[in-house]
């Protein structure tokens, strides 16, 4: 509200300008991509009944596909999951929020029912959605909905509603949105490799449980394939795996909580020998299916805050992932942008209480374990890697009883050489991606061996 | 190929053609874009080839040779050929970094050459990662390197090493095939490029980087040599139309192998060039010798730039 010296009020009402630059100011262009996929999957799920995505459940999605492509000149997302119909385009799909007196206070909420607009004024100005579907009737209809942005924004008064064309049939009830004349950051990043491949792996993260489920997503004409969530099990070690109900006010919230050894931890905690696989461990938020928050080690999972301590390199190896399941999208503890969790729902502080707990098991584990190296070695070689959805279900994560050896003095050496002598000596000794640590352990052990002989 | 192809290591014909490709290209884009004043900027040699080359055809006068060892920086100072080549000692990254922080030099677009004997390396990276960034609007960049699969490591470690070299450019699906023999001078040159477009527009240069340059050449050792440009903003779309005009033949298809030939084998297939069908081998048997008939392809896609050398024998 802008108020005037005098205290009169001037003029309350928002301008689209405005509008536009807020919703799309605090999210990445990653995240607006990913909003689009997750309306193809909720038209997917919606088209295979509704119900609640636990891990157990097999819903089979590989009959859905979603295709994306992203150039400098031209953004396309096509799904054949069904389509929206006319009455959801009038009603909801390309109005925000609801009509009726209060509309213009909607837009400092307006939680739900953005991404797909935000996500088109992110990427462009000349945006085309079309959908196809077939009526209660049987019949197929068609509608295509034009958004030239520029044009758009001339006019301030309400509504701020788009036109509907009649539209030719897409070949498979779905939706087809188009986006040309890119914004200049756009454009920019879809000209950047590093981008689309960035986007691939992102897209192969959050949406493993669904592409696990048989959903077939492609970026440029490629499959993504999704990561699979492994934990380790047998040979004394054993995941978690909880599940509980939980209430957000009057509605239900499922729960569920699993979490164990996904790899054994590192050798070293030298930041030197942080490989890849470093990214991959932590905690995993999923809302409704869709991860939202992936290998976390911050204080938004919890490390680092009361009675738990902050991410050590020590403890990689660990994986945890926490599932929220709501009929209401409204109760999940998510962010507008779908990138992290809300920290202030309960529902999320009450699952953090068991994540503490169980972090600090694993944390106990990995302090016991630097006093048994060898023998915490021989046994971590004997789980084996199990999808997380077959994880059988267990009150307490299972960790081997080591015992303590008292161990000789140790000495630490610490030195500096050229990385290219140091890559250059990795290769000789056979992997030019050995660690440092092993690259001196192992010049150690030749020279030990020459000079001193056994012992 | 017979053993007599491989020796002799200061003929290099196919370096020769390549150089000269590039020039030609420098020399379009220079003109299109009419670029002045523009510095060479290159790595130590004794040669001074690439040197020579600026001078002559891209009429350029400031010129920097960076040499980091001590008797290659006395020997490259006895041999600078022009008056206005300074010999700058020290290692590329900072020599890089001090030009890149005066202002005369930040003043007039580069040509940067960064031509090394070595595999790609973490230095390497750096270096191109720093022009990239810093470097003047419409500096034109290379970069040569051995491209050797062996020297990538064993074949299912080679992935890493270019993730740990290129970071997320690096596909991860890219197979153990793509990273063996020839294919991996092709992946080394795709993912140098990618890279040299991500941080274009990471660093948000306003024209990006434009990638103009790829050839992959052979003498005695694969080699690619990859570039481009780092455009102003409103020469983006002179510098694409140079680049994707026909005329342009800095990205063959093909790698660059030339045969070693005398004076006397060149000279005499020169004078059956050029032609409207194409050279056989029993033409070159009649003239009195005789080539593998890839050589002769070779030297007949690439006569116009075959390097000419007379010895002098004291
Ligand atoms: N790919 C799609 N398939 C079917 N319906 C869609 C699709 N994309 C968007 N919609 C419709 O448009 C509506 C608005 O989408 P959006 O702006 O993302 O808000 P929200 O997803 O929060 O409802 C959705 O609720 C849905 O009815
Ligand atoms: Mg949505």
């Amino acid at each position: 509200m802008v108020v005037n010296t005098r205290g009169d009020k001037v003029d309350a009402s928002p301008t689209k300008g405005f509008f536009v630059n807020m919703i799309t100011r605090d999210i990445t262009l990653e995240d607006t991509i990913l909003d689009l996929i997750d309306n193809s999957i909720d038209a997917a799920w919606h088209n295979e009944g509704g119900q609640a995505m636990e891990l157990a459940d097999t819903v089979d999605l590989s009959a859905y596909r979603i295709s994306i492509s992203a150039s400098p000149e031209r953004f396309s997302i096509r799904d054949n999951c069904g389509g929206m119909t006319l009455d959801d385009a009038v009603e909801h799909a390309f109005s925000f929020g609801r009509r009726g007196s209060q509309e213009l206070e909607e837009y400092s909420i307006g939680v739900y029912g953005i991404g797909m607009k935000r996500a088109a004024f992110k990427l462009g100005t000349n945006i085309r959605v079309r959908s196809t579907y077939t009526d209660s009737d049987g019949a197929r209809e068609a509608f295509a909905v034009p958004i030239l942005v520029d044009e758009w924004m001339k006019n301030d008064n309400p509504p701020w509603d788009f036109d509907i064309d009649e539209d030719h049939e897409l070949d498979d009830d779905g939706v087809e949105i188009v986006v040309e004349s890119l914004r200049e950051g756009t454009k920019a990043e879809f000209g950047n490799p590093a981008f689309i491949r960035n986007l691939r792996r992102m897209i192969a993260r959050d949406y493993s449980l669904h592409l696990n489920r048989g959903l077939k997503i492609a970026v440029g004409g490629k499959a993504v394939e999704g990561l699979p969530i492994e934990l380790r099990q047998g040979g004394g070690f054993a995941p978690v795996r909880v599940e509980y109900k939980d209430q957000a006010g009057e509605d239900e919230v499922m729960v569920e909580i699993i979490g164990g050894m996904a790899a054994p931890p590192p050798e070293s905690i030298d930041p030197d020998d942080a490989k890849d696989g470093d990214r991959r461990f932590g905690w995993y938020v999923a809302c409704n299916g869709r991860i939202v928050l992936a290998a976390d080690k911050t204080t938004v999972s919890g490390w680092g805050t009361s009675d738990w301590p902050q991410w050590h390199r020590q403890y990689s190896g660990f994986i945890g992932i926490v599932l929220f399941t709501a009929a209401n999208a409204a109760d999940l503890p998510l962010t507008t942008t779908k990138r992290s969790v809300d920290a202030s729902s309960g529902v999320y502080l009450r699952a953090r209480r068991r994540m503490r707990d169980i972090s600090k098991e694993w944390i106990a584990y990995t302090n016991v374990r630097k006093q048994a190296l060898a023998e915490a070695k021989r046994r971590e070689a004997v789980p084996e890697a199990v999808p997380i959805q077959h994880v059988k279900k267990r009150l307490s994560i299972a960790l081997p009883k080591l015992v303590r050896v008292k161990t000789e003095p140790v000495a630490n050496v610490n030195y500096s050489v050229p990385v290219s002598k140091m890559k250059r000596l990795a290769t000789e000794l056979g992997n030019v991606n050995m660690t440092y640590r092993d690259v001196g352990l192992k010049s150690f052990d030749y020279t030990y061996d020459d000079h001193v002989g056994d012992g | 190929m017979a053993s007599f192809d491989i020796v002799n290591y200061s003929l290099r014909p196919s370096k020769g053609i390549q150089r000269q490709i590039i020039f030609d290209g420098i020399r379009m884009l220079k003109s299109r874009l009419e670029l002045s004043d523009m510095i060479y900027v290159g790595l130590g040699s004794i040669w001074f080839s690439d040197f020579v080359q600026a001078h002559k055809s891209l009429d350029i006068r400031r010129m920097v040779s960076i040499e980091a060892d001590d008797t290659g920086y006395c020997r490259a100072r006895f041999n600078k050929p022009y008056a206005t080549v300074q010999v700058r000692h020290g290692h590329s990254s900072a020599v890089l970094a001090e030009l890149h922080d005066d202002d005369d030099c930040q003043a007039h677009p580069w040509v940067v050459w960064l031509d090394y004997d070595g595999r790609l390396s973490e230095a390497m990276v750096g270096d191109i990662r720093a022009v990239i960034e810093r470097s003047p609007s419409d500096t034109i960049l290379l970069t040569t390197f051995k491209a050797r699969a062996t020297s990538y490591g064993r074949p299912e470690q080679r992935k890493e090493r270019l993730r740990d070299l290129l970071g997320d450019v690096v596909p991860d699906d890219l197979s153990k095939a793509g990273c063996k023999g020839d294919r991996m001078q092709e992946t080394l040159a795709d993912l140098v490029t990618d890279f040299m477009k991500a941080i274009g527009v990471e660093s948000a240069r306003p024209g990006g980087f434009i990638p103009a340059f790829r050839i992959i050449y052979k003498d005695t050792m694969e080699m690619v040599t990859v570039g481009g440009i780092v455009p102003a903003p409103g020469n983006v779309s002179s510098a694409t139309d140079v680049i994707s005009d026909e005329r342009w033949r800095c990205r063959p298809q093909r790698r660059i192998v030339a045969p070693l030939l005398t004076i006397r084998e060149a000279v005499t297939l020169l004078s059956l060039l050029p032609r409207d069908d194409e050279l056989t081998r029993e033409q070159v048997r009649v003239s009195g010798f005789d080539l593998e008939q890839e050589q002769i392809e070779a030297f007949e896609r690439y006569y116009r730039e075959y390097p000419m050398f007379a010895q002098i024998v004291a």
